[in-house]
């Protein structure tokens, strides 16, 4: 008995310490997989939590320096695969897995990050209706956020041109990939705001999920929200959804149809312009031949003496619109022909110029209807004027004329001189008799004794 | 910016108002000299949505830094093909 060897009596840490060598040793990288439980993230940001399958678990920690630059979030349910190697904690004499590096299985930690944030944004409510701004149909600052460097601006560029003639955009340049560009997307939404821009387009071409990433981030999806500008999200290609589509105000499916979302067709809208001019027009002659019907019943029926003028003044306020009307399309016209001629020599689009072509002659031929539609109208209006003479000739002051009475008019021809007092001397005034009417001058006053 | 979004919100106001004004002179009982006053009315708004139309000017700028902070912006020459 004396020979046997005594035996090794290790310490409860010395023996720990060994476990934890061996177990380093041979659990040294390793890759498990299983689904999270019980998981827990303590203040130091260091992630705790069990990794189980349907009959055994196993406990896990992964250290912040390790889980800082995780895209997407951890939670119970998950089913990840782990790569990290096996340790004991001494202090408790607990084996654990120190995860080093973590992926979702099923998909890509991309489009899982996606997904969380897209769930978690949807609870906070920033998908709702109701946050969504008007964006303004003519806005005067255009304020743009991307690449200068781009086809992206060209294009947006290219379909405002074709819009509109006078629009001011605002570029602000940023990199819309790499590491920045997230922060950068932010201070160029803030620097467009304060410099005052009516409405924002935050604009990328197409590409990976990794290239649009910046657009992903949750610090650009709360930049937008607190945007008090409104924001149009044009962001890849048509299939392509990210965040700051699902927060923005509106989405544009590209860049060149947020060009068309962000502000009126000009040359479509004075196109509608002039035809609601032309519908009110017409509208307006039923109802004045409506009246004037209903006018010639009464004059026929009994002496109304007030009507002849009353339609004259109707009748003037008419003329005077109409004359201001074309007036004003004419401008249009005037300043249309000069923008067009410069587009012939900045635009080497053919379809553009043919566009444009025809849009003139849409423009030509709707001034030519209205100023046919005014002469024919004011014929028109001359043949019904006499009609209505004729009808009040023998009833009217007019015929009077013939018997050898005169009228006298102010040199306005509107006011007749009733009284002596309705003139000075020296004044010029018209005497209207049967066949013609006589320009005269007062040279003296005599008033009646009585 | 109020005073911007102001003047923004008459330009599409103008819009709407020129819209009922044609809606009213559709009416069939409308007198003549509502019609007469509707007309004036609608007139005046085209020439309002048309003067505002043509007012703005074309540009195309950079918005920047300055070095000291400051937001500038500059003329911007992008090639529209």
């Amino acid at each position: 008995m004396e020979n046997l060897q005594k035996p090794k009596v290790y310490s409860v840490s010395e023996l720990n310490s060994k476990i934890k060598t061996n177990l380093e040793s041979y659990f040294n990288d390793i890759w498990v997989e299983g689904e999270i439980s019980n998981f827990y993230c303590h203040k130091s940001r260091h992630m705790y939590f069990d990794l189980k399958d349907e009959y055994s678990k196993i406990k896990v920690v992964m250290f912040y320096r390790n889980n800082k630059d995780m895209v997407f979030e951890l939670e119970d349910g998950l089913h990840i695969i782990l790569n990290g190697y096996v340790s004991l904690y001494e202090k408790r004499g607990e084996y654990q897995i120190i995860a080093l590096d973590i992926k979702p299985v099923g998909k890509g930690s991309l489009i899982l990050a996606f997904e969380q944030l897209k769930e978690k944004l949807e609870k906070k409510g920033y998908f709702k209706k109701e946050l969504k701004k008007k964006i303004p149909i003519f806005p005067r600052k255009i304020g743009l956020a991307t690449s200068t460097g781009g086809a992206v601006i060209k294009d947006i560029i290219s379909v405002l041109n074709r819009r509109i003639d006078n629009y001011s955009l605002f570029v602000r340049n940023i990199n819309v990939q790499g590491l920045t560009s997230g922060s950068e997307i932010c201070e160029a939404i803030d620097d467009l705001c304060q410099y005052g821009v009516d409405v924002i387009i935050l604009a990328r071409g197409g590409g990976s999920i990794e290239d649009l990433w910046a657009f992903n981030t949750e610090v650009v999806a709360e930049k937008i929200i607190e945007c008090e500008v409104p924001v149009i999200s044009a962001i890849g290609h048509e299939t392509d959804f990210t965040i700051s589509d699902f927060v923005s105000d509106l989405r544009a499916a590209t860049p060149s149809v947020a060009g068309e979302l962000v502000i009126l067709n000009k040359f479509e809208f004075i196109k509608n312009l002039i035809s609601a001019v032309d519908k009110m027009k017409n509208l307006l002659i039923v109802i004045i031949n409506k009246n004037r019907r209903e006018v010639f019943f009464l004059i026929n029926r009994k002496v109304f003496l007030n009507s002849e003028y009353l339609l004259k003044k109707f009748w003037q306020r008419l003329d005077d619109l109409s004359l201001n009307l074309k007036r004003n399309i004419e401008g249009i016209i005037l300043s249309k022909r000069l923008v067009f001629e410069n587009f012939k020599y900045s635009i080497s689009e053919k379809d553009l110029i043919s566009k444009i072509r025809t849009f003139y002659i849409n423009l030509k031929n709707s001034y030519n209807n209205l100023d046919t539609g005014i002469i024919n109208y004011l014929n028109d209006k001359n043949i019904k004027l006499k009609m209505l003479m004729e009808n009040l000739q023998n009833r009217s002051p007019v015929s009077i004329l013939s018997k050898g009475f005169s009228i006298i008019y102010k040199k306005d021809k509107k006011t007749v001189v009733k009284s002596i007092n309705g003139v000075k001397t020296g004044e010029e005034v018209k005497i209207f008799l049967k066949d013609g009417n006589l320009l005269a001058k007062i040279l003296e006053k005599y008033f009646k004794k009585s | 910016m109020a005073e911007k979004q102001k003047k923004e919100l008459d330009f599409e106001k103008a819009i709407k108002k020129l819209e009922s004004v044609v809606k009213d002179l559709e009416m069939e009982n409308i007198s003549l000299e509502d019609a007469m006053e509707k007309f004036e009315e609608g007139i005046k708004l085209s020439s309002f949505c048309l003067k505002k139309l043509n007012e703005a000017e074309k540009k195309i700028e950079e918005l920047t830094r300055s070095e000291d902070g400051k937001l500038i912006t500059k003329n911007l020459n992008i090639e529209d093909n």
